[in-house]
C-alpha cells in the first residue's frame, strides 16, 4: 500500500502545485531558519572536551592584596600563586598560561615576510591536559628552552604544512626551534580561553614555554590586573601582577577535595601573613561548568532561537490552513474513496505518506536555507564565523524538524477528514 | 441478504429533528432486484446510504450478508463496504484525472490483492460492461452512459453480494438509460441482489420487485405494475414480508 500511498500523493501535489509549493515553503523557512539558530546554539553549547571535560578543572583563587568586599575570586592568578599549582603534586595533569602575540618568520627563509601570530605562554601540562592532537613531533618537556609548537595554519604559512621540526622560526627577533607541530584543531567553545569574548576564537599559532616567553618579556595579550607600578611580564614573578590561567586534570573526586583544602591552606597561609585580607574563596569548575559560568552561549542568540521556535510555530499554523484548504476541496475524494472501502486508517496513512513527504522536501529546503542563514549571518557578523557550521547531527535534525512540522501540519486537516459524514461528501 | 428491523435515522440540528427514517423495515434476498422509488426527500437515499454503510443510523437493527452491523468499528464496517458492497451514483462519481484503470481498481486497492490479482478482476470487470478496449482513457473521453458503465464496473471488480444504484440512469439520455439498465438487469440474471432507487416509473416496472417510500416509511409495495407477467400482487405481497 505504501507505493499507493506514494502514488496518490504524488497526483495530490500534481494536482495543486502552487499550494504544495507555499506549504513547503513555508516549513522550509521555518525550519531553516530554527536549525540555522540551533546550529550557533549547538556550536556555542557543545562540549569541546567530551572525553574528559568532568576531570578538567579551571581555578579561580581569590587573593588580591587589597580589601575588595563581596568580589569574585578572579580567573587570572599571579605567577607565584600559579606555580603553587603546578608545585602541588595532585593533578595528574596542571597548565598556567596566558595568551601572547609575536611575529613569526622561517630563520632559514630568504622571505622577510612575518606573520601575525596568536601565542600561548604555557606549561607543557597543556598539551596532555587539552589532548591537543600532534601531526609531528611532540610537546616541549620544560617550561623552559628555546623550543615551540606550532599549530597547523601557521605551519601551512610558512612551511606549506610539511613536517617542520627541527626546523627554527624567528619570534619577535628571537630563534626558537619547532619540537612539534599540531594537527588542525578546533576546539569549540575554546574552552581554556573562553573569557574575555574568546569562546569561538581559534586555537593559536605558538605554544611556547612559559618561563621562555616571561624571560623574552612577550606581552600579555588578554586581561591582566596589577597592583604594581611596573607591572610588564618581565618581573611579574614576584609581584602582584595577576595574568596567569591555570587548569588542572584531577582524575579522581578525592582529588578534587584534596586539591579544594590544599588551595584554601595556601590562602589561609597567605591571609596570616596579611597579604590579603579577604575571606578563603577558591573556585574550582570543571569545564562545562565553568564555560556555564561564562555564559559562552550568547543570550542574544538564545532569544533569537526561541523566537524562531514561535516563527516556526506559526509556518505550521499557515501550513495547516493551506491544507486544511486543500483537504476541503478534495472531500469528494476522500468520500468516494470510503465509500469504495477504505477506512479511517487507510486516510490517515495517505495524508501521512503526504505529509512525509512534503516533509522531506521541505527538509532538504530548509538545509539548504539554513546553510545560506549561516553564511549571511557569518558574513555580517564575523565573530560567529567559527561556530555557523552545519553538523550532521543538527542536518539530520533539521530533517526531522521538517518531517514532524508537516506531519503536525497535516494532523488537524487529517482529523476534519476523518470526521467527514461519506454520504453528505458524496452528494 | 440485507435485513433492516424498524430502522429509524433520524437528522437533528439545534432547533428541528428530523426523521429521515421511521421504523424502516425491509428483507431483501440474495439475487433480488429491487426498485426503491418515492418522492423527493421521502428519504430513499438515507435508506440507501445506511444500507451502504455510508451514514449510520439511530435505532433498529440491520444485517447485512447476516453480519449485524450495529456498533462495528469503522475498519470493519469499511471492510464490509468493501467486501459485499457496489456502489452505483447518479453522477457515477469517477475521479476525474485518473485512468479508467485507475477508477476501477480503487476498492481492488483496499483489499489488498496484489497486482495480478488487481489487474485480472478490473480487465474482467471493464470486459463485463463493454469497455476493456478503454483502459487507459480518462473519464473525459468517455460518454455519459460509458461513464456509467465504469462505475458499475468499479462496483463489480471487488465481485460485492449486492449492488446499491443511485439513480443509475438519472443523468442519461434514454438510450445510454437504456444500455444501463440492460446491464443491471443482466447482472441480476447472473446472480448479483441489486437495489436500486430511482425515479422512473418505468425503469421500477421492469424490475420483479418494487418498494415505495414515503415519509421514511415503506408505504405501498405494488404501485407500479411489474412489467413481468410472472410477478403478481400475491407475489410481490409475499417478498414484502421476506
Amino acid at each position: 500500500m505504501l507505493s499507493y500511498y506514494l502514488k496518490l500523493a504524488l497526483i495530490s501535489f500534481k494536482r495543486a502545485p502552487s499550494l504544495y509549493f507555499l506549504v513547503i515553503l513555508t516549513l522550509s523557512i521555518g525550519v531553516g531558519l530554527l536549525s540555522a539558530n540551533l546550529a550557533l546554539v549547538n556550536s556555542m553549547g557543545s562540549d569541546p572536551i567530551p572525553d574528559k571535560s568532568d576531570r578538567v578543572f579551571h581555578v579561580s583563587m581569590n587573593t588580591w592584596p587589597d580589601d575588595q568586599p563581596g568580589a569574585e575570586p578572579m580567573h587570572i592568578l599571579r605567577y607565584r600563586d600559579a606555580r603553587k599549582i603546578t608545585e602541588s603534586g595532585i593533578p595528574e595533569h596542571s597548565a598556567v598560561f596566558y595568551a601572547s602575540g609575536v611575529y613569526a618568520r622561517d630563520a632559514e627563509s630568504k622571505s622577510l615576510t612575518r606573520y601575525d601570530s596568536a601565542v600561548r605562554a604555557t606549561t607543557p601540562g597543556f598539551f596532555p591536559l587539552t589532548q591537543a592532537p600532534f601531526a609531528y613531533g611532540s610537546a616541549f618537556k620544560r617550561s623552559s628552552g628555546m623550543e615551540v609548537v606550532i599549530g597547523d595554519d601557521l605551519n601551512q604559512k610558512i612551511f606549506a604544512g610539511a613536517n617542520s621540526v627541527g626546523k627554527t622560526l624567528e619570534l619577535n627577533g628571537e630563534l626558537l626551534t619547532i619540537v612539534g607541530v599540531l594537527k588542525p584543531w578546533l576546539l569549540r567553545p575554546l574552552f581554556y580561553h573562553a573569557t574575555e569574548g574568546r569562546a569561538f576564537n581559534a586555537t593559536d599559532d605558538i605554544y611556547v614555554p612559559l618561563e621562555t616567553s616571561i624571560d623574552l618579556g612577550w606581552p600579555i595579550h588578554a586581561r591582566s590586573s596589577t597592583t604594581e607600578e611596573n607591572g610588564s611580564v618581565g618581573n611579574s614573578r614576584d609581584k602582584n601582577v595577576y595574568y596567569l590561567q591555570a587548569w588542572v586534570e584531577l582524575p579522581v573526586k578525592n582529588n578534587l577535595q584534596a586539591f579544594q583544602d590544599y588551595l584554601d591552606h595556601y590562602s589561609q597561609t597567605l591571609k596570616d601573613a596579611g597579604e590579603h585580607p579577604l575571606a578563603i574563596r577558591n573556585e574550582i569548575d570543571d569545564v562545562n561548568s565553568w564555560l556555564l559560568k561564562l555564559k559562552v552561549v550568547d543570550q542574544k542568540v538564545l532569544a533569537f532561537t526561541l523566537a524562531s521556535v514561535l516563527f516556526l510555530c506559526v509556518c505550521v499554523f499557515n501550513a495547516s490552513s493551506l491544507l486544511l484548504s486543500r483537504f476541503h476541496a478534495g472531500k469528494f475524494e476522500v468520500g468516494l474513496r470510503r465509500a469504495v472501502g477504505a477506512s479511517n486508517r487507510h486516510m490517515l496513512m495517505q495524508g501521512l505518506m503526504e505529509s512525509v513527504l512534503v516533509g522531506l522536501i521541505a527538509g532538504v529546503l530548509a538545509l539548504a536555507l539554513s546553510w545560506l542563514f549561516l553564511k549571511f549571518s557569518a558574513k555580517f557578523l564575523p565573530d560567529l564565523s567559527n561556530i555557523a557550521v552545519l553538523e550532521p547531527k543538527i542536518l539530520l535534525s533539521g530533517v526531522l524538524l521538517a518531517l514532524v512540522t508537516a506531519i503536525a501540519s497535516a494532523l488537524y486537516p487529517l482529523y476534519r477528514a476523518s470526521r467527514y459524514t461519506i454520504s453528505a461528501e458524496l452528494k | 441478504m440485507l435485513n433492516m428491523n424498524n430502522i429509524s435515522r433520524i437528522y437533528r440540528t439545534d432547533t428541528i429533528q428530523t426523521h429521515a427514517l421511521r421504523d424502516f423495515s425491509l428483507a431483501v434476498a440474495p439475487g433480488e432486484f429491487v426498485a426503491v422509488t418515492g418522492p423527493s426527500g421521502s428519504g430513499k437515499s438515507t435508506f440507501l446510504n445506511v444500507a451502504g454503510l455510508l451514514d449510520n443510523f439511530d435505532q433498529g437493527e440491520y444485517q447485512l450478508d447476516g453480519v449485524s452491523v450495529k456498533g462495528l468499528k469503522d475498519d470493519e464496517l469499511s471492510r464490509l463496504r468493501n467486501e459485499k458492497i457496489g456502489f452505483i451514483f447518479q453522477n457515477y462519481n469517477l475521479i476525474p484525472d485518473y485512468s479508467i484503470f485507475d477508477n476501477v481498481d480503487m476498492p481492488l486497492r483496499y483489499r489488498g490483492f496484489n497486482g495480478a490479482e488487481r489487474k485480472r478482476r478490473v480487465e474482467q470487470a471493464l470486459e463485463k460492461v463493454g469497455l476493456a478496449s478503454r483502459l487507459n482513457y480518462l473519464p473525459s473521453q468517455l460518454s455519459g452512459g460509458q461513464q456509467q458503465r465504469v462505475a458499475i464496473a468499479r462496483a463489480l471488480a471487488g465481485e460485492p453480494k449486492i449492488l446499491l444504484a443511485d439513480e443509475p440512469t438519472g443523468n442519461l439520455d434514454s438510450l445510454m438509460a437504456r444500455q444501463v439498465m440492460e446491464l443491471l438487469h443482466k447482472l441480476n440474471e447472473e446472480g448479483t441482489t441489486i437495489i436500486m432507487v430511482t425515479h422512473d416509473p418505468d425503469q421500477a416496472r421492469e424490475v420483479k420487485r418494487n418498494v415505495q417510500v414515503i415519509d421514511g416509511q415503506i408505504s405501498d409495495f405494488s404501485i407500479y405494475a411489474p412489467l413481468q407477467p410472472q410477478s403478481s400482487a400475491g407475489e410481490k405481497q409475499e417478498l414484502s414480508h421476506a
